[in-house]
């Protein structure tokens, strides 16, 4: 390793550094700021960090680095990675416009800020150290998030979380322990040594690493913890929770398995890692039908949602990867545009979440019903929305590969969820005689302007399919 | 630009007409009849055009590819036509929420028939089956019709999709309807041609694939369903001739066995049980599937002569299905039930509704003279020219069948003594006669004159031709 330390190496880190400062600040900022513009300080601030962290972000497109010896990478991968990690966490702090206790927001804000810079980290991170350290920066971020509510649900969602998390994490140290010893090194780069194929301690450390992975990506059958926790977590957290910690694990299962395992294991190694995202596909989506609440079914919809995203990266293609992230992309602006109508419906993040209170938007709100609806059916992969483009471009690369029945899982997994998702639909546009127009919620300007964001982006993407080209994961 | 044109202008104007708060139902109606209007005359105005836009370049290459081909021009100016119509005949509550739901699944299926692109093919299939399935929430008697509905024919979309983007990765294009150089082969095949086969068939539908259609044509009111039976389920066939038979004759002609069955028992099952029904709607829902239990042999028939049979007989049965959906909307809409056994009698006050009927219910029934009849006569004689001798004796028993359930159904709305507890109601007013007017008009016509529709077929049907002549024996 190399033991000098560079500038650029610093630079490296400055996207995640902007992150972190801009949450000090947003905690000093509310010493100051009054009472009645705390929210607001706290939110323009935090916004004002991603913004500054995005731009600073993407000028590293092209240009790869390994810095700090190969632990920490940047290249189009982790640039892809990190910027919808940026998106997630702003998407989630504008929710804070309307929800919550002010006196909270600024500490929620400045944990998001943090739980992303966790993320951020496991977006380049290039050696186990790295990878645990940006997950637990995630996850403990998230536990204090999940609990900062007054809700009795709030506490035991945290617990719930921190408890079933730890135990993951558990499985994954001994999992890089076990790889540790197999390769003598904690560096993703040493893991592909030819003679390691063979050496059944690296099986079984990368076994038990990938279960701890399936249980972040809340994959069956280690899923249930999330549907409990996104019900109890405020509103924003689950948002943010729903794309951010799915990203940051899919960045590091994505680089492990194409960059850093020896040649030819992979397609045994991983077997049940794509049998278990074809379970999740088809169970996550069975899971929705029974939910009554908006963040329970997004939660079972997020476990089929990673299962195509995995469908994508089963044969191991660029193409595959560029699919994976175009999926995960549109699963981002899809996800945070139906957190952003939920958001519009409640004061609390409490009515927008049950989904009786959808009966008859569409006369109350037509705007925020047309745009759920919107959201839902890129969910379930209608036209004409990113989720359509999206899982036709993972079909034909699942399709290609010779992973045809991880398609044909996509296929039935996505025929069940239709019905889950257009129940939601038929309740917004259920008439009832005794509803009067607008006499809906007090108007959310910010989460207003998210969602129709997230409208024009998941509808462009359908007819602009922007796939970064040079995005294939590296390791140093 | 223009043939863009014909999609994105009903698509916009729907979506606006959504948004706008003047519920004045006059207003509506005249936009939306105007729009349709505007697709006709574009339609016409735009055949041979073409505009693309390149779409994807990896995996495989995709465009939105727009423009006509010789089967899919008839199927445009069709779909234009019983769009207007529909709307002219539209009267019911909460009117431009409906009209603007009638002008998406126009622009819907416009982009359907108006793609080049298999993968536009499929964008296009899914997006046509919002509109029904809204309006089935909105205006439909029973929730569950429109879930069996879209279910059903989502997850045919949902195969037709999985069978586009393996078809792409196979040839590396999907922009390729209307190309004659075309044809698949691989082990994968198969497959693919399944996939796309089971779609078009849901939504044709044949027997055993048909159980959501009575339901959604019965309780669809009146003047979408007459866009759905007479176009929308061609979308099926459209897909069986410009994607089936085109790049994959091979299987087609291998599998001509099991769709021939298929279409035999849609045949003889849909007229037996037309025949027992009571609901009016029914009576024609079930032909319907009898019908086009008739074209599907005939295209598996793979024959020139049935193919042109079957294109006549699309557009004929396009025509008679509109006006007796449309004719149904006027006698439910004045007696307030479409129960044959409660009806009865509206012959004598209605003369002008009686004799509509009476001219749809026998084009339907295949009399001479008018289009129905040479639909069948030219099929039946393509399906005994490729051999098919079985199945063409027996599709002679739905042609008796058709005059007795067609004949029941005049008989029980028009004939018979007056029934006295029925309203009796004004005959047809001069907007509802214009809406049929060109439907009856054009079942004559082309009853008289079928040349319209075959005289173009010699460059026309040049991609599928060319199959075809490797094809007959």
């Amino acid at each position: 390793m190399n033991p000098t330390v560079t500038n650029a190496d610093w630079y490296a880190l400055a996207p995640i550094a902007i992150v972190a400062i801009a949450a000090l600040v947003v905690l000093i900022a509310d010493l100051f700021a009054p009472k009645h513009v705390n929210r607001y300080v706290a939110i323009a601030l935090g916004v004002i960090g991603l913004a500054a962290a995005g731009i600073d972000c993407a000028a590293a497109y092209g240009h790869d680095y390994a810095a700090f010896g190969g632990a920490f990478i940047v290249g189009g991968f982790s640039v892809v990675f990190q910027e919808i990690v940026i998106v997630a966490a702003l998407g989630s702090i504008v929710l804070y416009g309307a929800i919550g206790n002010g006196e909270r927001i600024a500490g929620a804000v400045a944990l998001l800020l943090w739980s992303a810079c966790g993320a951020m980290l496991m977006a380049g991170a290039g050696n186990l150290m790295t990878i645990f350290l940006g997950l637990e920066l995630l996850s403990l971020a998230l536990y204090c998030l999940c609990g900062l509510a007054d809700r009795p649900t709030a506490r035991e969602s945290a617990f719930k979380y921190l408890i079933l998390s730890s135990v993951a994490s558990g499985f994954m140290l001994y999992g890089m322990a076990l790889l540790f010893g197999a390769s003598g090194s904690v560096a993703l780069a040493d893991f592909t040594a030819p003679a390691l194929a063979s050496n059944p301690l690296l099986w079984i450390g990368a076994g038990l690493f990938l279960v701890g992975i399936s249980f972040k990506l809340s994959l069956v059958p280690f899923h249930a913890w999330s549907p409990d926790v996104y019900e109890g977590a405020p509103l924003p957290v689950t948002a943010f929770m729903s794309v951010a910690t799915k990203a940051g694990t899919l960045a590091v299962f994505a680089r492990f398995i194409y960059a850093a395992l020896p040649a030819g294991i992979a397609p045994k190694l991983l077997l049940p890692i794509w049998i278990v995202a074809a379970i999740s596909m088809i169970a996550g989506n069975v899971g929705m039908l029974a939910q009554h609440d908006l963040k329970r079914l997004l939660a079972y919809s997020g476990i089929a949602q990673v299962g195509y995203i995995l469908a994508a990266l089963a044969g191991g293609t660029p193409l595959g990867m560029r699919y994976a992230i175009f999926y995960l992309a549109a699963y981002t602006f899809m996800n945070l545009g139906a957190f952003a109508v939920a958001a519009l419906l409640s004061d609390d993040g409490e009515q927008g979440s049950r989904l009786a209170n959808y009966r008859g938007l569409a006369q109350r709100s037509p705007v925020a019903a047309a745009m759920m609806t919107l959201f839902l059916l890129a969910l379930a992969g209608l036209p004409p929305t990113a989720g359509f483009l999206g899982k036709i471009l993972i079909l034909s690369t699942s399709v290609s590969t010779g992973y045809a029945w991880l398609g044909i899982a996509l296929i039935v997994g996505t025929a069940i969820s239709l019905y889950a998702y257009a129940k939601v639909i038929r309740a917004m546009y259920e008439r009832n005689e005794h509803a009067h127009a607008h006499d809906a919620h007090p108007s959310v300007p910010l989460a207003w302007v998210s969602a129709a964001i997230c409208v024009v982006v998941v509808i462009a993407l359908t007819f602009y399919p922007l796939t970064p080209s040079n995005v294939l994961p590296l390791v140093r | 630009m223009l043939v863009l044109s014909l999609v994105l202008v009903p698509i916009v104007v729907g979506l606006a007409l959504l948004v706008v708060r003047n519920e004045n139902p006059t207003m509506s109606r005249t936009i939306g009849a105007l729009v349709a209007l505007y697709t006709l005359v574009a339609a016409v105005a735009s055949h041979g055009s073409e505009w693309s836009y390149r779409w994807l370049s990896r995996p495989f290459e995709a465009s939105f590819h727009f423009g006509d081909t010789a089967i899919s021009y008839w199927l445009v100016l069709l779909l234009a036509i019983c769009t207007l119509c529909a709307i002219l005949a539209t009267n019911v509550p909460r009117q431009r929420a409906f009209i603007a739901q009638m002008l998406l699944l126009e622009g819907a299926m416009l982009g359907l028939f108006l793609a080049r692109d298999l993968l536009l093919f499929a964008l296009f299939w899914d997006l046509m089956l919002l509109p029904v399935f809204f309006t089935l929430l909105g205006w439909g008697e029973h929730v569950a019709t429109a879930w069996r509905y879209f279910i059903y024919n989502f997850a045919g979309g949902l195969c037709l999709l999985l069978a586009t983007a393996a078809f792409g990765m196979l040839f590396g294009s999907t922009d390729v309807i209307g190309r004659s150089d075309v044809h698949l082969v691989g082990a994968w095949v198969p497959w693919i041609f399944w996939g796309f086969a089971i779609a078009f068939l849901v939504k044709t539908p044949v027997w055993p694939l048909h159980t959501w259609m009575p339901l959604t044509y019965s309780d669809t009111p009146s003047p979408m369903v007459a866009v759905v039976s007479a176009v929308q389920s061609k979308g099926g066939l459209y897909g069986l001739i410009a994607i089936g038979m085109a790049f994959m004759p091979d299987y087609l002609k291998a599998y001509a066995g099991i769709f021939v069955v298929l279409g035999v028992i849609s045949l003889l099952y849909g007229a037996f049980v037309a025949v027992t029904q009571n609901d009016a709607k029914r009576v024609v829902a079930y032909s319907s599937l009898s019908h086009l239990g008739l074209i599907v042999i005939a295209l598996a028939s793979f024959n020139a002569t049935a193919l042109q049979g079957a294109v006549i007989y699309i557009v004929a049965h396009g025509l008679f299905s509109a006006a007796l959906f449309l004719i149904l909307g006027f006698v439910e809409s004045r007696e307030e039930t479409r129960s044959l056994v409660r009806l009865g009698g509206l012959g004598a006050a209605n003369p002008r509704l009686a004799g509509a009927l009476c001219i749809a219910a026998l084009a339907a029934l295949g009399l001479p003279g008018l289009a129905g009849f040479v639909g069948e006569l030219v099929i039946l004689t393509g399906i005994f020219q490729a051999g098919f001798t079985i199945p063409a004796i027996l599709a002679l028993i739905p042609i008796v069948l058709a005059s007795a359930y067609m004949l029941r159904l005049f008989q029980g709305i028009m004939n018979g003594p007056e029934v006295p507890d029925l309203p009796v109601r004004r005959d047809l007013g001069w907007l509802e006669g214009l809406a049929l007017a060109p439907l009856v008009l054009a079942l004559v016509v082309l009853g008289v004159n079928p040349h319209a529709l075959t005289t173009f077929d010699a460059s026309a049907y040049n991609a599928v031709a060319s199959t075809l002549q490797g094809g007959t024996r």
